[in-house]
């Protein structure tokens, strides 16, 4: 009969085949099910709750802005701005607040200890548009606050060792600590602060001094629609109009730049997912591969009596469909676990905890990917069946020492799965393209991402072969169960290669994130251990300086030069004739020109290396300096003219120096500096930076408040321990999303003994006729597992640590081997590895061996 | 000197329950090579095996030298079959990744002290696979997998070799030479030999032949004496 003519294998008879033999090898396909389940319930995970916390904000969004728009400024409006809101507002019937936020010192009455706090003035008639500030005790923000009095976090309590009712001191001034704030519906919005939230009125803070013109103080206006005021984006069209410097938005974006950074983190997190559910795949890939060559007599039987390779196919694709599902499905139970554990895991870094729901979006992307990642990986070794002679029936035994054919013979011969490869890699990298929400960054991932397994697998191999070397070198030298142990290694059917690879990238995921925070938090500490700076003082008034120079210059435990800085706020209105509105700018947000920090000097000041140009001789010529990085960004030249803005004084000045920044200095943190004469009678304020030690620091705190109390001293050590906090908590939710590609690559560990389950059972039961104790068998696999997990550490740690110096290097912080470190993650991961492997096979030690020799 | 005792084996074979042996009674004298017959299914393997202690026996007793074995903890009569005890196997039972020389030495290095490498060298010698040393098991033909057997099972000098169906996956040249190696050494070092056979024309060779039928001796012939 022509072959043509026969009818394909139904997918009935297809899938009952498939399902019987999958439950006839069901110990074995648990793990690959759990390969499968390990990226879905990560990526499920991430994606939920990311879903779950933008349904939140959205919900929320009202109130989380408390108002309908907000207008975030670095100054206040001016008169016009002003009129121009008013008449807005009362023709739209728009209701508006005013709310101002800035750092400052407090200190509670009778103890001179000062703290720093996120001071926020509001008008508590009108504030929050939305939301409820809930206090404790219990009370309205209305009848709280008033002129005299504070409303402040409970950590301000704690901190200052102080009481409801006690005194706080502010800027010189005394007010009652009313009470508690419990919930602050806009806090999001207003981001991490320095530290406690203390909340005040307008008037409160007038009696401080704090609001001197200069000072860095964040403006929000907030707008509440009324049911007369229209559509919200009419209004925000409007004020768009009136203030084209504001960042405004309103609450349908909820939060911009938290709905901005939770996307970025939900692409970045779910690529960490990618990488676990990739590396399942592979395991999958693997268990296939071994299972379709224990059934080579199977298919060669069914080949004989006249199925064709495709037909042979369609059962095993059916096969591979089925565990996707079945580890897609159950990766999705897991998934909530870890959708549970992620908030969690953010800490403090989330002031809002969604609540737990599995959105159908996270699901259908999880799922979705689970079952085409798992199909794509196994096509190469699906395809493989094809290679398949019937002839196996009659001739089990292989064709030895057979020429090994040419480069181009193999490519030929392999040409299905050289293109189904390829097949893989653009569809691995259209599924990192949608997880991430970009083209380029699928292209790099996936491009990154097979590059590494290439070059681990090749370094996995190349280690095998050299330790085979070894092995072949010094067999009878060795004791005999090490032997024994690295000769398993070698096993046929173990894919010791692609396990050390999986097992190696795992550790290599998880350990550069560890190696690049430690590098990081340890540089930040060093500069704040040597002579540079470590205090700030902030807000210095002209009449202020010299005396806090003075003070400072007393002062124990003050080391070294105080360096202090003028500075002036100016905004940018136009660069060589062209409006601000209208510039061309490379990474530099526009409403940044409406608040430009500038300073003077009339000598090249410490800390600032000239580039090109010449400094000015007077302090009356017509000159600038700006730092190279913001000359990049806006584009200026020695020679461009730059238009600024400084209260009602127009300044013009045409660019003479571009310089950069060099070591820990006052002006190195600068970005323009101008001669002395055109900033003179301008508002100004002053910082100062200085060294001292760090046990001296309370009590310079302590004298300053008393002598300077809208002085705001930063010291550096509070802001790294809030750094390295934020650090902690982001690498701890990256080191438990990598953590699940070693979980996958332990699974593909215990899929791989699994699948050489038989083998093992048959050398346990040669060995125990021979006279080994169990003893000696559990050793000899120990030996096999703990060398196996050994070498896939060296490989993910020495890549863990290349990976860590090259991209250290890029950020400019020094790169030290983490000696220590790097061997303990080669001592974890073999103990992991041996765990693993007694997992997936411990039952085999107490088979008796006349059972299993009747077998044979 | 091998003694068995009322062996019986029962086993569950889903909701039946089988019974492989039926109370056998036995004595192999030292340096006797022994043939065990049947057709398949009759228990003769089972015997082999309980003989040798890889199974513990439903009732009875098997006694080696005078000590009672089959109620031994398993890593006591694990180091029992490896002092006692050399095997050979149908299908060889080489460890794959181990190569000739190291699968020969492997019993030396479980129960004995010492450096047992010459020995083994020389025994594979002796089988004819003196350029075979380092060759793993998949590099060998079945002829020379079952030598190096063989030389493992004599590695040891054991007193006892219990052998099944040695030649059954060979042709009849390459069994041939594997018996005339396994009786050969056999007398030259005075072990007891138990063999499970198929083979009339080898058990012609036995000192002793017994047949097994349904889980009973049903025959317990001395060949030519």
């Amino acid at each position: 009969m022509d072959s043509d003519q026969k009818s394909p294998l139904g997918w009935t008879t297809a899938a009952k085949i498939a399902s019987r033999e999958l439950h006839a090898s069901r110990t074995k396909f648990v793990f690959v099910i759990l390969s499968v389940a390990i990226g879905v319930a990560a990526l499920t995970g991430v994606r939920g709750f990311s879903e779950s916390f933008q349904k939140a904000l959205l919900d929320q969004a009202r109130s989380i802005m408390a108002a309908d728009i907000s207008a975030q400024m670095f100054r206040i409006l001016t008169p016009q701005e002003n009129a121009k809101i008013d008449a807005l507002a009362s023709s739209k019937s728009v209701e508006r607040t005013w709310v101002t936020e800035m750092v400052s010192m407090a200190s509670r009455q009778g103890d001179p200890v000062p703290l720093l706090v996120s001071l926020k003035v509001v008008d508590p008639a009108v504030y929050p548009c939305y939301g409820k500030i809930i206090l404790h005790p219990a009370g309205d923000l209305r009848g709280a606050l008033t002129d005299s009095t504070v409303v402040v976090d409970d950590n301000l309590l704690v901190r200052l060792h102080t009481n409801i009712g006690d005194q706080l001191r502010i800027g010189g001034q005394y007010f009652r600590i009313a009470a508690v704030i419990e919930k602050e519906p806009d806090r999001l919005t207003a981001g991490v602060g320095m530290g406690p939230r203390v909340m005040m009125t307008r008037g409160a803070v007038e009696k401080t001094g704090l609001l001197e013109a200069g000072s860095r103080a964040t403006e929000r206006y907030l707008f509440k629609l009324g049911p007369q005021s229209g559509k919200v984006q009419g209004i925000r069209a409007e004020l768009e109009k009136i203030l084209p410097e504001a960042q405004i938005s309103d609450f349908r974006e909820t939060s911009p730049a938290i709905t901005e950074g939770l996307d970025h983190a939900t692409g970045l997190l779910s690529l960490i997912c990618l990488v676990a559910m990739v590396l399942g795949a592979i395991g999958v890939a693997m268990a296939m591969r071994a299972h379709l060559q224990q059934r080579i007599d199977t298919l060669a039987i069914m080949k004989s009596i006249g199925a064709r390779s495709s037909d042979i196919l369609r059962i095993y694709l059916f096969q591979t469909l089925l565990l996707g599902l079945a580890g897609s499905v159950f990766g999705l139970v897991l998934g909530v676990g870890v959708e549970w554990a992620l908030p969690s895991l953010f800490g403090k870094l989330l002031p809002l905890h969604p609540p737990l729901r599995l959105p159908l979006g996270a699901v259908l992307a999880a799922f979705g990917t689970g079952i085409l990642t798992t199909l794509l990986f196994c096509l190469p070794p699906l395809l493989d069946v094809r290679k398949i002679r019937p002839s196996v029936v009659l001739r089990k035994t292989v064709e030895g020492d057979a020429e090994k054919p040419s480069w181009s013979t193999r490519l030929r011969e392999n040409k299905a799965q050289w293109i189904s490869s390829i097949v893989v890699l653009l569809a691995l990298g259209a599924i990192a393209a949608g997880l991430a929400d970009s083209a380029l960054v699928g292209k790099w991932f996936t491009a990154a991402l097979a590059g590494t397994l290439a070059v681990v697998l090749a370094l996995s191999t190349f280690t095998l072969r050299t330790l085979r070397a070894f092995l072949n070198k010094t067999r009878l030298h060795l004791h005999s169960a090490l032997r024994h142990g690295l000769a398993n290694l070698y096993r046929p059917g173990n894919q010791s290669a692609a396990v050390l690879a999986a097992l190696g990238v795992g550790v290599m995921l998880i350990l550069s994130v560890f190696l690049m925070q430690h590098a990081i938090v340890n540089r930040m500490n060093s500069d704040s251990t040597t002579g540079a700076p470590n205090i700030f003082l902030i807000d210095i008034g002209q009449n202020e300086l010299a005396g806090v120079k003075e003070l400072l210059a007393h002062q124990v435990g003050v080391n070294g030069k105080v360096e202090t800085i003028p500075i002036v706020t100016a905004r940018i209105t136009a660069v060589d004739g062209v409006n601000a509105a209208s510039l061309k700018l490379k990474n530099y947000p526009r409403r940044m020109l409406s608040s430009v920090p500038v300073t003077w000097a009339d000598a090249v000041p410490e800390g600032v290396k000239m580039l090109q140009g010449k400094w000015w001789q007077t302090g009356h010529a017509d000159g600038l300096a700006v730092v190279d990085r913001v000359a990049h960004r806006l584009n200026l030249h020695p020679g461009s003219v730059i238009e600024f803005q400084s209260g009602e004084e127009q300044i013009r000045a045409r660019v003479a120096v571009i310089y950069k920044p060099e070591g820990e200095h006052a002006f190195a943190r600068s970005e323009f500096i101008f001669p002395s004469g055109p900033l003179q009678g301008l508002p100004v304020v002053w910082y100062a930076t200085v060294h001292v030690q760090p046990v001296q620091i309370p009590t310079l705190e302590r004298a300053l408040f008393a002598a300077y109390p809208t002085v705001t001293v930063i010291n550096v050590a509070d802001i790294l321990e809030t750094v390295e906090g934020v650090i902690h908590q982001i690498t701890l939710v990256i080191r438990f999303l990598a953590g699940f590609s070693i979980l996958s690559g332990a699974v593909i560990l215990a899929s791989s003994v699994a699948s050489t389950r038989l083998r093992r059972i048959r050398e346990v039961v040669v060995l125990k006729t021979l006279g080994a104790t169990r003893n000696r068998v559990a050793s000899v696999f120990s030996i096999e597992f703990a060398l196996l997990g050994l070498l896939a550490g060296v490989v993910g740690v020495l890549f863990a640590n290349l990976l860590t110096a090259v991209l250290l290097r890029k950020m400019d912080v020094p790169y030290h081997p983490e000696v220590v470190t790097s061997i303990l993650s080669v001592i974890a991961t073999a103990v992991l590895a041996v765990v693993t492997g007694w997992l997936a096979c411990f039952r085999i030690l107490g088979q008796k061996p006349l059972e299993v020799l009747r077998e044979e | 000197m091998i003694d068995v005792r009322g062996l019986t084996k029962t086993i569950r074979n889903g909701s039946r329950v089988v019974e492989i042996l039926k109370g056998i009674d036995l004595t192999v004298p030292r340096g006797q090579f022994l043939a065990i017959m049947g057709a398949s299914g009759s228990g003769k393997s089972t015997l082999l095996g309980l003989m040798a202690g890889l199974d513990a026996p439903t009732e009875g007793e098997v006694l080696i030298d005078g000590a009672e074995i089959s109620r031994l903890p398993e890593d006591k009569l694990a180091q029992v079959r490896g002092r006692k005890i050399g095997f050979v196997f149908q299908s060889y039972q080489l460890i794959p990744t181990l190569t000739a020389l190291e699968n020969v030495l492997l019993p030396y290095e479980l129960n004995a002290n010492g450096d047992g490498k010459q020995r083994a060298i020389t025994l594979l010698e002796t089988v004819g696979l003196a350029d075979r040393l380092h060759h793993y098991p998949i590099q060998l033909s079945g002829g020379e997998q079952q030598r190096v057997a063989l030389a493992r099972a004599f590695v040891l000098q054991p007193p006892i070799v219990m052998a099944d169906e040695p030649t059954g996956n060979l042709d009849s040249k390459n069994g041939q030479h594997v018996l005339d190696l396994l009786t050969e050494r056999q007398r030259e070092a005075k072990t007891t030999l138990v063999m499970v056979t198929h083979d009339q024309q080898i058990a012609d060779r036995a000192d002793r032949r017994i047949v097994v039928k349904d889980g009973r001796i049903i025959a317990d012939e001395n060949n030519g004496q």
